[in-house]
């Protein structure tokens, strides 16, 4: 008996098919343009995560007690020794930095700005956050000599200089007094955190000792883990482990970039909800000018024995072919197109000003992930169910073997 | 005499709206005996339709019972009457009224998918009714490809191969032209010679009353005449 439910309602699509057509590109359109959304958009905060978190704060970071309040010289990590065996030893972690930070002041002839100073390891940043993509200009080095820097965009465009150009560098060293470096630009950066591109200025890590006149610690170990899942748990660990350091995840230190995951989450939900609503309009439409249509061959079906249930059955399956065909062809494409740009990426860089602004790359590469077919699909099979709810009332109601004798 | 159906007092009244009531069916009594080939016959309006509609659950009447084969129809709910219809009776509309989306096959074996007989089963009593009413070249053809008289008999057939103990038809004729009627009528009368089913037939034609062998004649909504021919 299925197969001849199926077959009636395949039949009296088939029948219909201009108006069976249009319902399916409605759906496979809008499905597509749900997918393209989502997965450029993941793909931009996922890509905005992914540079704080290559560039800054790992996925976990240890800080000297006190450090994020009141971010001193005197609150280092100073057990630097026991850190490192903790972290080399577990094969969780992927890799680790340790960075010396303080505030200073750069200047040039012209202009002076406070910033941030990173004192760095540039072989170990390139290892563990990939440092060296970022880079937009120069190269990826401190000199021979190791007297050069490299700063963010945007603190070169504010300072105006160029590669090869000098500036200094002063800060308050652990003695309290200030003082001063000449440094020539190596290299500028691009890292899209905007808390880098504006004030970031990486110096090597003896030259920075040197500078704020410290010996031992660091201000911040940034560990990158093999899987995001396991981040809670490490950071327990190192909690238990280390009590007297702060240890905070990527999106603890960066709670605004979890905010714009959690509202892409939102937007998603928001946008499978307009899909929804457009899979049922369009179903909706068509199965209940399909039943009225049909109310004599519906009560020919019923007068010679067929029960309501069965009836209901043909139109439900009617309503999921078309559902289910336009979820199939709008999946084809969207998650084609979303291959696409996952490989090749959508190059926004006509927009990219306004993108720096954000801290955004001009270049997206797109997120595919499996839920967007999952909740697609869940969408348009609820709308297909709703979608004849009104349809199968109207046909109950309407007493359709009252329409077989009429000729 | 052994009878397949009993209509007692049988009214029917239509309400349009509040100030109009139309008295279709006025204390009507019948007893149909098994194998009949019976003909409702009357002018327009007589209540022809109406009695064949109540007589196949399709319709309510207003008071009064029929009873097939023992079984008290009035009153049954929806599915229940549904299920006597799938199994007991069979329907032949004037309009020919077939599942335009289904090939002839398919809508001969309609009902008796919906009996849930066996594919195998629905192919042998196809092809035998199918045989029998001379349609089997036209099994693979969708409605609209037949002619009017070649959807009739497909209609026949389809009432016919579910195996029902009465087949009800209203006005089968009346939209084919006069031999067409006629074979139609002799096929009809073998069927019910052959298979022994019950056929209640509704008509305006004296050719085709001429061939029932139980007349039953109705005018304003009651029965003014009901002969046997021996």
């Amino acid at each position: 008996m299925f197969r001849l439910t199926s077959k009636i309602a395949w039949a009296s699509l088939v029948r219909r098919r201009t108006r069976s057509v249009l319902v399916v590109m409605m759906i496979a359109v809008s499905l597509w343009g749900l997918f393209f959304m989502e997965g450029i958009y993941d793909g931009m905060t996922e890509q905005m995560i992914n540079n704080a978190i290559r560039s800054d704060s790992g996925h976990i970071s240890l800080f000297g007690e006190g450090y994020r309040l009141d971010p001193d010289l005197s609150r280092q990590v100073v057990d630097v020794a026991v850190v490192d065996s903790f972290l080399a030893r577990d094969n969780r972690v992927l890799s680790y930095v340790k960075r010396l930070k303080q505030d200073g002041l750069v200047a040039t002839a012209h202009y002076s700005r406070g910033v941030a100073i990173f004192g760095v390891d540039l072989a170990a940043e390139e290892k563990h956050g990939r440092l060296k993509g970022y880079l937009s200009q120069g190269e990826f080095s401190f000199g021979k000599k190791g007297r050069g820097t490299i700063i963010g965009f945007k603190l070169a465009d504010k300072l105006q200089v160029r590669i090869g150009r000098k500036i200094v560098l002063s800060a308050q060293n652990s003695h309290g007094e200030v003082s001063a470096a000449p440094l020539k630009v190596m290299g500028i950066l691009k890292t899209n955190n905007m808390a880098l591109d504006e004030n970031a200025v990486f110096i090597g890590d003896k030259k920075a000792r040197k500078l704020l006149a410290i010996d031992e610690g660091v201000s911040q170990v940034a560990v990158i883990l093999h899987d995001e899942a396991q981040i809670a748990g490490l950071q327990e660990e190192l909690r238990h482990k280390f009590p007297h350091l702060e240890i905070l995840r990527w999106d603890e230190l960066y709670p605004a970039l979890m905010q714009s995951r959690v509202m892409m989450e939102g937007f998603n939900l928001v946008a499978s909800l307009l899909v929804f609503c457009v899979a049922a309009l369009g179903i909706f439409g068509v199965m209940l000018v399909s039943v009225l249509e049909r109310l004599r061959e519906f009560g020919i079906m019923l007068a010679i024995g067929t029960r309501f249930s069965q009836i209901r059955n043909i139109i439900f399956v009617e309503s999921f072919f078309l559902g289910f065909i336009g979820f199939s062809f709008g999946s084809l494409i969207g998650g084609a197109t979303l291959y696409f740009f996952k490989v090749n990426g959508l190059d926004l860089s006509m927009f990219s000003d306004a993108f720096d602004e954000f801290g955004m790359d001009a270049v997206t590469y797109a997120i595919v992930r499996p839920s967007y077919f999952v909740t697609a699909l869940a969408a348009v099979t609820l709308a297909t169910f709703l979608s004849v709810l009104i349809p199968l009332r109207v046909l109950k109601k309407s007493k359709p073997i009252e329409a077989i004798n009429k000729v | 005499m052994d009878n397949l159906l009993e209509i007692k007092q049988i009214n029917k009244t239509f309400q349009p709206n509040k100030e109009v009531e139309v008295v279709a069916l006025r204390d009507v009594n019948l007893d149909i005996e098994r194998g009949g080939f019976v003909v409702l016959s009357g002018p327009s309006g007589s209540g022809k339709t109406t009695l064949l509609n109540i007589i196949g659950g399709l319709d309510d009447a207003t008071s009064g019972e029929v009873i097939l084969d023992g079984q008290l129809l009035t009153g049954l709910s929806e599915v229940a009457l549904s299920e006597i219809r799938r199994d007991h009776i069979g329907f032949v509309f004037q309009a020919y009224n077939l599942i335009p989306v289904l090939t002839a096959k398919e809508n001969i074996e309609y009902v008796m998918k919906l009996q849930g007989r066996s594919q195998q089963e629905c192919d042998e009593r196809s092809l035998e009714v199918t045989q029998k009413l001379g349609i089997d070249t036209l099994l693979g053809k969708l409605p609209n490809q037949l002619s009017g008289g070649q959807q009739q008999r497909v209609a026949v057939a389809r009432a016919v191969a579910a195996t029902p103990k009465l087949i009800l038809a209203d006005e089968p004729t009346a939209n084919l032209d006069s031999k067409t009627a006629a074979s139609l009528m002799d096929m009809m009368q073998r069927l019910n010679e052959d298979e022994g089913v019950t056929i209640i037939f509704s008509s305006h034609d004296p050719l085709v009353i001429g061939k029932a062998k139980h007349s039953i004649v109705l005018k304003d909504g009651k029965v003014i005449a009901n002969e046997r021919v021996c």
